[in-house]
């Protein structure tokens, strides 16, 4: 565990991490020109970014590859996806994908 | 009572969207429209700040460091990526190595607003910026990505942008502190952390539309897995250039296919 200053300096540095980062291009886009092709393709990003934080929390398991159906995430996420398809609730979605997760890893 | 609660809302109305009725009219219009559209990733996003917060106590911070992580921080998924690194006692330059390859995906979204923000003053600007997390982003371009070039940034833009990341800002903090707070009530064995993964995929979902966008996304898993085992999270970093080399690639492709929707 960190001690208690070093937890308060990296709280510090993840603050100035998100500003920083997510200011980049906002002030100093003037000095970089993107090519218009690459400003259209950057609206693929956020989702490009959320399925890469996803994916391997939902498949891996302690680092190695899981997909048949004793993975208890896989197949909740499943559920959730077509929940989702097929409701469009992301409630509903969420609590069916927990009730599938919790009853895989009790049965 | 209700007079005084009316002119007190009045007085909230007018000191954020201005005095001048008909431009304050359209800053509240294009606030509200934000907020609206927002609206399906704003339980996930409860789930997910709710989820942080008790991670954050279970990880062994106290109360006031964990209020000072979300309310300073609020980057979700930084936060997640440096509470392993805590609890080993890493160095804290690695703790934000870490967190900072996570987040480089924000300079990737910043460079995306840029073209519509870009011209703001630099105090808006910056708030705009540090508020802007992954769902403000991904709501604003789905709106207005094939909005004419010349109305980029415009009031409306700015305004709709501003309703997001407010509605967004507003569902993430109070279930965040209410996690901090009730943590200790909360068994581990449920497993609440995949309730996290669960809403970031509820918010994903609907991202989901055009080939470009799902070639993007299947090569960005696909990388995201190869690459897991690399240091510093690199991998998130590597799956989102080639997730978004490849949406470009099938965007070229499909652009000029007959019978496809013009990008």
């Amino acid at each position: 565990m960190m001690s208690s200053a070093e937890i308060w300096l990296t709280i510090a540095g993840l603050t100035v991490l998100t500003i920083v980062t997510r200011n980049a291009f906002l002030v100093l886009g003037h000095k970089v020109a993107l090519p218009e092709r690459v400003q259209h393709a950057l609206r693929y990003a956020p989702a490009c970014a959320l399925i890469a934080l996803i994916v391997p929390e939902v498949v891996l398991q302690s680092g190695t590859l899981a997909l048949g159906l004793s993975n208890p995430k896989l197949v909740a996420t499943v559920v959730a996806v077509a929940t989702l398809l097929l409701t469009r609730r992301a409630v509903a979605a969420i609590a069916l994908g927990m009730l599938a997760y919790t009853l895989i890893r009790i049965l | 009572m209700a007079r005084a609660a009316h002119r007190g809302d009045r007085m909230i109305a007018s000191a954020l969207f201005g005095t001048d009725s008909a431009r304050a009219r359209q800053r509240r219009a294009a606030f509200a429209s934000g907020a609206r559209a927002a609206t399906p990733a704003l339980m996930p996003t409860a789930i997910w700040g709710l989820v942080a917060g008790v991670a954050m106590i279970k990880t062994g911070l106290t109360t006031w460091q964990a209020l000072a992580m979300t309310l300073l921080v609020y980057s979700g998924s930084a936060q997640m990526a440096s509470l392993p690194l805590i609890a080993a006692g890493a160095p804290v330059w690695i703790a934000l190595l870490t967190a900072g390859v996570v987040n480089l995906r924000f300079i990737v979204f910043s460079a995306t607003l840029w073209p519509y923000f870009g011209r703001v003053p630099l105090g808006k600007r910056l708030l705009l910026g540090y508020l802007s997390a992954d769902i403000g982003v991904a709501v604003f371009i789905a709106r207005y990505a094939s909005a004419p070039a010349e109305q980029r940034g415009d009031l409306e833009q700015r305004w709709f942008f501003f309703g997001i990341v407010a509605a967004t800002w507003l569902s993430w903090q109070p279930m965040s502190i209410a996690g901090i707070l009730l943590a200790g009530a909360i068994p581990g064995h449920w497993g609440l952390e995949f309730a996290a993964i669960l809403a970031l995929i509820a918010i994903t979902v609907p991202m989901f539309a055009g080939r470009p966008a799902i070639a993007g996304c299947i090569t960005a898993g696909v990388v995201a897995v190869i690459a897991a085992a690399l240091p510093l999270k690199l991998g998130l970093l590597l799956a989102v250039i080639a997730g978004v080399a490849v949406a470009m690639g099938a965007d070229m492709l499909t652009e000029h296919a007959p019978g496809d929707r013009a990008p």
